[in-house]
């Protein structure tokens, strides 16, 4: 009958992988081992249970009738209270140790500043990160077809990480060495990845792996096409949203190839080639001169303080700030080593306002507009728009993250693609004339970078006035970073940008050329500066120019300096289209020349291309998708 | 309960089936792993462990053991934990082969990402991946095929690991058998400084013939001397104590304290030679609970106990951390002296105790030979290192850091993070990274076990440990003959201090030794060791209660059925 009854019970019922929760694998040898600590617990338990019985001990016979005294005295008695003060001592050194234990368990995390820092040296962070999969990381169509890393089965069978764009992001995704970049911080560890059993046995479901995805704001093709623009050049381009503050593409060149990158050897390469720096992201961590597209914050400065309608000369001879200083003249004029100016005035020595001034990129004026607005007036407009107002010259050359800029989920992601902070030196130290050459984007506003000058341009294109928090992941809310502009002022200032790409005369038509058949209409402007930059011969190695010097002694020696040369770099910042911006660009190229030579046209065709894939709204969509618009997708 | 043989067997044959219930946690966890753990190897400990179980009754029928049985179930549970964590670890390729362990470890990688995949992608996912498009679904663990276990059953069953944990059961009924007999006591107690000579002799030419404190391969036969010098050291302190007494100011005449001393100094010699000063450490907390057991007076115990104290504040003044030093006035000065004379090997080892996560600078003389070696091997890869070593200072910092965890600090730290990694119930039987250790399976097998089983794992070792050593205590009170009490809390403060040594060496609370955890660790004459030292203990204990009886009969016949 019993037998009968027991057969009655499924035992597949009562396998291990039913009782725990086959849904999860782990469930099972978490559970079991769960139930042995507690089996062997109560095992410990009943030990010392069977034990109590031993803890007194029995009197001898002859004990029994001796006086107290004479037992006291006995070796016995006084071997045994050894022991047992022995015992004790024992016991509290057992449990001082497992109390060792419990330290490194629950506080060595919060409380040991070594055992933290050096949190990484842990092998089993990376055994749980290899085990676990990243998630994949899609364009902002959010088609797993588009996706920018994603994994692939290699041909020994290897499940490895593939890039679809591997030189063209490099600086963005980061390697697995040196300084983490997205890859390393969008797809941090959860926080449940080294769980514990019972929170294996209780808390953890299957992973959504859908939510792990992150769509990024960037646009696959036009990142590509960027990148492409900029082969063979050195320089950097930035492509924002104004409105909401996507980065809609950003890159570097020389980059490098991010699987070649992982090896250490290749690495240390890279990281040594002085003369191209491949790994650094001149986009976010390069300073440049901005040179005359600097005036676009004078014209913001001047919109903010109500002097939009000053009305300055200029002169044959240049403008002096003061009596005994040198002359600002502007880029048409030539300035002798005597302080003698030729040439003629851009645009004309007339009066002029600042819509004129602005579309021949008038320096005289801008100078004059900069001493007029003062040092105040441009360290607020500098401290909205995200650039460092210091105090010392000294300041400004001290290089400083600045991930506060960026709207982004964690700050681990916004420190892995910080910006070098700009910096702009306003204080009472600087003269009028440093003043004056500041506003026209030379001097001690030299230290721009072009993803700064992006910013500096979204501002403007902003419809709302307002600067937009860059950010990197499309599917976190938008953020303002400040309010630079009145509508009504951002609305001034684009049409005022938009006279120089628009009008004749302007000194970036070629823009208007080159989308003439589009309907679109731009803003934007030109900039050209001349930067101090070391020498490189043929084999990348530093040119040096050896000079003479006396020594403490007083004797004559030799010594090397490196061999500095004028490097023209080629600006462009522009917002398409002027009504309602939904580009805004800035490129460099290092030695590029004139801005609207270089620089322009590859604003232009980056603008051509973003009508091309849709980015500018459906308004300016081509009717015929142009043949280059859907490449192939070829699968690695 | 009282101490009934049936109550205990069914101790011992629950720890059986809860040990059945480890192991195959373990073998689950190697599945999801893709690796089969070899059943074999589980039903081996589980017969083992059996046989074990059965002990008492063969004992209580043919041997009439009339001891405490709390003594044997206790170090029987702490074996039986040992054989659940070795078996985790020597099931796993990656922790067992010497040279495979990169693609062991890939292949490990490799199953789980699959199972990744599988559970968690979508199918569309799959096909871009280039794999078959099925919607995720959870792993089938049943449709899968292991990595099979290499052990075939004669590889199980003629190991090491077999014969050793037998040879400790023969052991120990043998040193029960002997040990309860008067007369064999008689006899050790009379030639204790015959017994001491007659194992040193042979020991010490073992020793210089040893290689890193290893004979032949990977045995310690000296393990089994530490019993010689504690009968001996017991039997000399059995017939001095009380002329120890006659003191002045706590200082014992000559006479006396000079064969206690000499005893005393005799096993340092070998394992000075042998490097072994986690023993030297066990040997002097052992010596010290004799000498305080034996002797009367409180002056005598505070001499000591002050002069151990004195001794221990030199060595750790010695090798405080540089940084530490410099922060108190004079130390620095008294402290260099000690540093001179202070081997190398112990000034790594107190490094690492007290400041083991900040590498020491390059230029330190136990570590620049590691240092420049490693330097060396970095230079061969990459020529160029000098020059950007020069532009960068911070550069070496790195290589400092990245060497001394590569090398010296790499087994302790990895032991920590895995006790950090732990947590509260530990990782779970065989799905924690213990394999990560090196000699996880010896020396810091504490490590392995609190990974998996976490805090509470910790607290059952401790507690086992406890109430063996508790026992031990609780025979030596009952011993009637101070020999017989030397030697009872001799053995059990030498297992107990060991396994202090071993733990708090991993867990850092006191420096780490290359000592094992008795009846835990894997080893061969260590656990033999450990298993006639368990038998000399029931020995004892078995002589007490037979005097309890007789005590009894001789005062009350009546009650005794006589």
């Amino acid at each position: 009958m019993m037998s009968l009854f027991l057969l009655l019970i499924d035992l597949g019922k009562w396998s291990p992988e039913n009782i725990f929760g086959g849904q999860v694998l782990e469930r099972t040898p978490a559970g079991l081992s769960i139930l042995y600590i507690i089996g062997l617990g109560i095992l410990v338990g009943f030990l010392i249970i069977s034990f109590v019985d031993h803890f007194r001990r029995p009197k001898f016979v002859f004990e029994k009738n001796l006086p107290r005294q004479v037992r006291r005295k006995m070796t016995q008695t006084l071997a045994n209270r050894s022991l047992r003060f022995w015992q004790g001592f024992f016991v509290l050194v057992a449990i001082a140790v497992f109390g060792t234990q419990v330290y490194w368990t629950y506080f060595a995390d919060e409380s040991n500043e070594q055992f933290q820092a050096l949190n990484y040296k842990d092998l089993r962070n990376r055994r749980a990160s290899a085990s676990t999969l990243r998630g994949w990381m899609l364009d902002r169509s959010g088609n797993l077809a588009s996706a920018l890393a994603y994994y692939k089965v290699d041909s020994n069978g290897d499940v490895v990480r593939g890039f679809a764009l591997e030189k063209e992001m490099a600086h963005l995704l980061g390697t697995e060495r040196g300084t983490p970049g997205l890859e390393r911080t969008l797809y941090r560890r959860p926080s449940n990845a080294m769980p514990e059993a019972w929170e294996v046995l209780t808390r953890i479901k299957r992973p959504q792996e859908e939510q792990r995805d992150v769509r990024v704001t960037l646009d696959r093709d036009l990142q590509a096409y960027i990148a492409n623009q900029l082969d063979g050049k050195t320089g950097a381009i930035v492509v924002l949203d104004p409105q909401n503050g996507d980065v809609l593409a950003m890159y570097s060149n020389p980059s490098f190839s991010l699987s070649d990158a992982q090896g250490l050897e290749e690495y240390l390469r890279l990281e040594g080639n002085k003369r191209d720096k491949p790994l650094l992201n001149r986009a976010t961590r390069e300073f440049y001169v901005p040179g005359s597209i600097f005036k676009t914050f004078t014209l913001i400065s001047a919109f903010r303080a109500g002097k939009q309608n000053a009305v300055f000369s200029s002169y044959a001879g240049g403008f002096k700030p003061t009596a005994g200083s040198r002359p600002i003249v502007d880029s048409s004029q030539q300035l002798g080593s005597d302080g003698s100016v030729g040439g003629s005035c851009a645009g004309g020595c007339q009066p002029k306002n600042i819509t004129e001034a602005y579309k021949v990129s008038s320096n005289q004026y801008f100078a004059q507009l900069a001493i007029e607005l003062g040092r105040e007036r441009f360290r607020e407009t500098a401290n909205l728009l995200g650039i460092a107002a210091v105090d010392q010259p000294a300041d400004a050359l001290v290089q400083k993250f600045f991930p506060a800029v960026w709207n982004t989920s964690t700050s681990a992601i916004a420190n892995s693609i910080a910006p070098q902070q700009s910096a702009l030196v306003t204080g009472k130290d600087i003269s009028l004339y440093d003043l004056g050459i500041e506003g026209i984007g030379q001097g001690y506003s030299g230290q721009m970078t072009p993803f700064q000058m992006a910013l500096m341009a979204a501002a403007a294109g902003n419809l709302e006035g307002k600067l937009m928090k860059p950010r990197i992941e499309a599917d976190h809310p938008p953020q303002a970073f400040s309010q630079v502009l009145s509508p009504q002022q951002a609305a001034a200032v684009r049409n005022i940008m938009s006279t120089v790409t628009e009008e004749p005369g302007g000194t970036g038509t070629v823009i208007s050329a080159k989308l003439a058949n589009t309907g679109i209409k731009t803003g934007g402007k030109t900039g050209t500066a001349e930067k101090l930059a070391p020498e490189y011969d043929a084999q990348g190695n530093l040119k040096t120019i050896t000079r003479q010097r006396k020594n403490a002694a007083g004797e004559l020696e030799e010594y090397k300096v490196p061999s500095m040369y004028k490097r023209v770099d080629s600006w462009f910042i522009a917002i398409a289209p002027i009504e309602r911006p939904q580009l805004a660009i800035s490129v460099v190229v290092e030695g590029g020349g004139y801005g609207s030579r270089t620089a322009a046209p590859i604003a232009a065709n980056v603008i051509l291309k973003a009508r091309d894939l849709g980015l500018l709204g459906d308004k300016y969509r081509p009717k015929a998708p142009a043949p280059t618009a859907a490449p192939a997708r070829k699968r690695r | 309960m009282k101490n009934r043989t049936s109550s205990h067997v069914f101790i011992l044959v629950l720890i059986v089936g809860v040990t059945a219930i480890g192991h195959y946690a373990v073998y689950y966890g190697a599945l999801i792993r893709g690796y089969e753990a070899s059943p074999i190897t589980a039903w081996r400990n589980l017969l083992l462990l059996t046989i074990l179980a059965g002990l008492p009754i063969l004992l209580k029928r043919f041997v009439g053991f009339e001891g405490n049985w709390t003594l044997f179930t206790s170090a029987v549970l702490l074996f039986s934990i040992g054989l659940t964590v070795q078996y985790r670890l020597f099931s796993d390729a990656e922790y067992t082969s010497r040279q495979d362990k990169a693609s062991a470890r890939q292949e490990k990688i490799k199953v789980m990402q699959r199972h990744y995949i599988q559970e968690n992608y979508s199918a569309e996912k799959k096909q871009i991946m280039g794999l078959p498009a099925t919607p995720p679904s959870p792993v089938d663990l049943s449709a899968e095929t292991p990595r099979p276990a290499p052990e075939t059953l004669s590889d199980v069953f003629l190991s090491g690991k077999t014969f050793n944990p037998l040879l400790g059961i023969i052991g120990l009924v043998a040193a029960l058998v002997l040990l309860r007999r008067q007369e064999v006591l008689e006899l050790l107690q009379k030639n204790g400084f015959l017994i001491v000579v007659l194992t040193l002799g042979p020991l010490l030419i073992a020793a210089i013939w040893s290689r890193g404190g290893k004979f032949a391969g990977n045995l310690t036969p000296w393990e089994l001397a530490k019993i010689p010098f504690l009968i001996g050291f017991a039997a000399v302190l059995a017939i001095l104590y009380k002329n120890l007494a006659r003191t002045y100011w706590g200082i014992p005449r000559a006479k006396d304290a000079l064969p206690l001393v000499f005893m005393g100094i005799l096993p340092f010699l070998p394992f000075f030679v042998l490097k072994d000063f986690g023993q030297m450490m066990v040997f002097s907390a052992v010596y010290a609970t004799l000498y305080v057991v034996a002797v009367r007076r409180f002056l005598q115990r505070f001499v000591l106990i002050g002069g151990v104290l004195f001794f221990v504040a030199i060595l750790v003044v010695g090798a405080l951390p540089v940084g530490t030093q410099e922060k108190i006035p004079l130390l620095p000065t008294l402290a260099s002296p000690v540093k001179l004379i202070l081997p190398d090997r112990i000034q790594q080892r107190f490094h690492l105790w007290l400041d083991g996560f900040n590498p020491p600078s390059p230029d330190t003389s136990w570590w620049k030979s590691d240092y420049d070696s490693y330097y060396k091997k970095l230079v061969e890869q990459n020529p160029n290192l000098p020059q950007m070593l020069s532009e960068d200072p911070d550069l070496q910092r790195t290589i400092n850091i990245d060497a001394w965890f590569d090398i010296l600090a790499f087994q302790p730290a990895q032991a920590t993070f895995g006790i950090a990694s732990g947590g509260t119930t530990g990782r779970g039987l065989g799905l924690g990274y213990p394999e990560l250790i090196p000699v996880a399976d010896s020396d810091y097998i504490f490590a392995a076990l609190a990974e998996e089983l976490g805090l509470f794992g910790g607290l059952l070792v401790i507690f086992a440990l406890i109430v063996f050593v508790s026992a031990g205590v609780a025979a030596a009170r009952q011993a009637r003959d101070i020999f017989s009490k030397l030697c009872a809390i001799g053995l059990s403060a030498f297992i107990g201090f060991q396994a202090l040594v071993n733990i708090g060496g991993i867990t850092r609370a006191l420096p780490m030794t290359g000592i094992t955890l008795p009846f835990v660790s894997h080893g061969g004459f260590s656990l033999i060791t450990s298993f006639i030292m368990l038998g000399m203990l029931m020995a004892i204990s078995h002589r007490n209660s037979v005097d309890i009886k007789r005590d009894q009969v001789t005062a009350n016949p009546r009650i005794a059925g006589v």
